[in-house]
């Protein structure tokens, strides 16, 4: 349950950075970047996050011939597959600020960069707040997968620990507890999240 | 870097993927609709008057949604012949796994649905001297449609995604086959690959005209 925490966390973190950069590269339309930028989060975005774990696991070390642990391999994962629709989040929060904040904060004399920093951020992070806490519950779920490239998260302990007991419903529904314990707290805290700063629309 | 790719590998093999491609989307179909109608029914048990069966249907749809995907097929597929004595194929514990947790998605966006039609149409239909039941029928649902459709789709677009979990029990789709091929072959990296862009291609499409019912529907507000 801690490594399903830690890998959760992680990837959160390493998709919220993947996430900004892409977004800021679609919003800058940065030429070429921008194109890989797209190409990169539809990929992602269209296939299943099985299919790019598995491939990261046992595809990925034949072309660089460096062989990544289970964790890394399913950290990276994970990362790049919650980067994929972070930035989604983070384009629609950011384009969501009215132009006119932009043009103010230019004609303020502020550089594009400060205006993003010190105006258009701030105001889009309270938008973007719900969406990033539904997509937290994502990943938690999502992070089980990584018990088939065998990294030794709860439901990859959960399946050695019902080979070994031959009492693989009890601990399959314990499993499934385990899980809504951890997630159910978060969905109550994005719910709450909604009412509070969902713009009325 | 100096790999020799070999997709000759995934040219003799590909009727092979194609073939788990028909299940991936055969199993995509059922479960989407089943789910659409069973989440009817739990939908309405959530907006019922009656306190028990609101909190029945509310426990079902929040520990469905809270819980991964994985651990339900792999319960359905080990714990239910248990409880029942009736041994199902791999198929059909997927495709019920996948039924029950669309169903909780699913109905959530038909709460929502039916939520967002105003008060008044309902008053409106009763004082016109309808029942609850036409009134539904007549009014509200023929309204809610309109806005449920895109997120249906975005759950459709996820659903056919999450088929590849159920190459955990062994369902001959197309991710089950690309790990049976890539241990034959020896040929993971092309095999996967292959894998993937297989669903790209196929995936993308969809996802493209969810956006595009998404940007009709805030176009006609």
């Amino acid at each position: 349950m801690i490594v399903t925490v830690q890998v959760s966390l992680v990837a959160m973190v390493g998709g919220m950075a993947i996430g900004l950069v892409v977004a800021l590269l679609r919003i800058a339309r940065v030429p070429v970047l921008n194109g890989l930028a797209s190409l990169y989060v539809d990929f992602f975005r269209s296939t299943p996050v099985l299919a790019q774990l598995i491939w990261i696991y046992y595809a990925l070390p034949i072309l660089t011939g460096q062989s990544l642990t289970a964790f890394v391999a399913g950290s990276l994962g994970l990362s790049l597959y919650a980067g994929s629709f972070f930035s989604e989040i983070f384009r629609a929060g950011i384009l969501s600020i009215e132009r006119g904040q932009s043009e103010a904060a230019l004609a303020l004399g502020m550089t594009r960069a400060q205006a993003m920093r010190r105006v258009i951020l701030p105001q889009a992070m309270v938008r973007m707040l719900p969406p990033i806490g539904s997509s937290l519950i994502t990943l938690v779920k999502d992070s089980a997968l990584l018990s088939i490239i065998s990294v030794p998260e709860l439901m990859r302990q959960s399946e050695t620990l019902a080979s070994l007991t031959f009492r693989r419903m009890e601990v399959l529904t314990v499993a499934a507890v385990v899980y809504f314990g951890l997630t159910y707290p978060l969905s109550r805290a994005v719910d709450y999240l909604h009412r509070r700063y969902a713009p009325e629309s | 870097m100096g790999y020799q790719w070999h997709f000759e590998v995934v040219v003799e093999s590909l009727d092979v993927l194609l073939g788990g491609l028909a299940w991936t989307v055969a199993l995509s179909l059922l479960s989407m609709a089943a789910s659409l109608l069973l989440g009817l029914v739990v939908s309405f048990a959530r907006l019922s008057p009656w306190r028990p069966l609101r909190g029945v249907a509310t426990v079902y749809t929040d520990f469905l949604r809270g819980t991964p995907l994985l651990v339900q097929i792999l319960w359905v597929y080990y714990s239910l012949p248990i409880l029942t004595g009736v041994v199902f194929s791999p198929f059909v514990s997927a495709a019920i796994a996948l039924t029950l947790n669309l169903s909780a998605f699913v109905s959530e966006v038909y709460r929502a649905g039916i939520l967002s039609i105003a008060r008044a149409q309902r008053e409106a239909a009763l004082a016109l001297g309808m029942t609850t039941w036409q009134a539904m029928r007549r009014v509200i649902l023929p309204q809610s449609i309109r806005r449920v459709l895109p997120p249906l789709g975005s759950i459709w677009v996820s659903l056919f995604k999450d088929t590849a979990i159920v190459s955990v029990i062994a369902v001959p789709e197309l991710m089950y086959r690309g790990k049976v091929l890539s241990i034959e072959t020896y040929r993971p990296l092309e095999i996967y690959t292959a894998v993937a862009l297989i669903y790209f291609i196929v995936t993308y499409p969809q996802a493209r005209g969810v956006d595009w019912l998404f940007e009709r529907a805030r176009v006609r507000g």
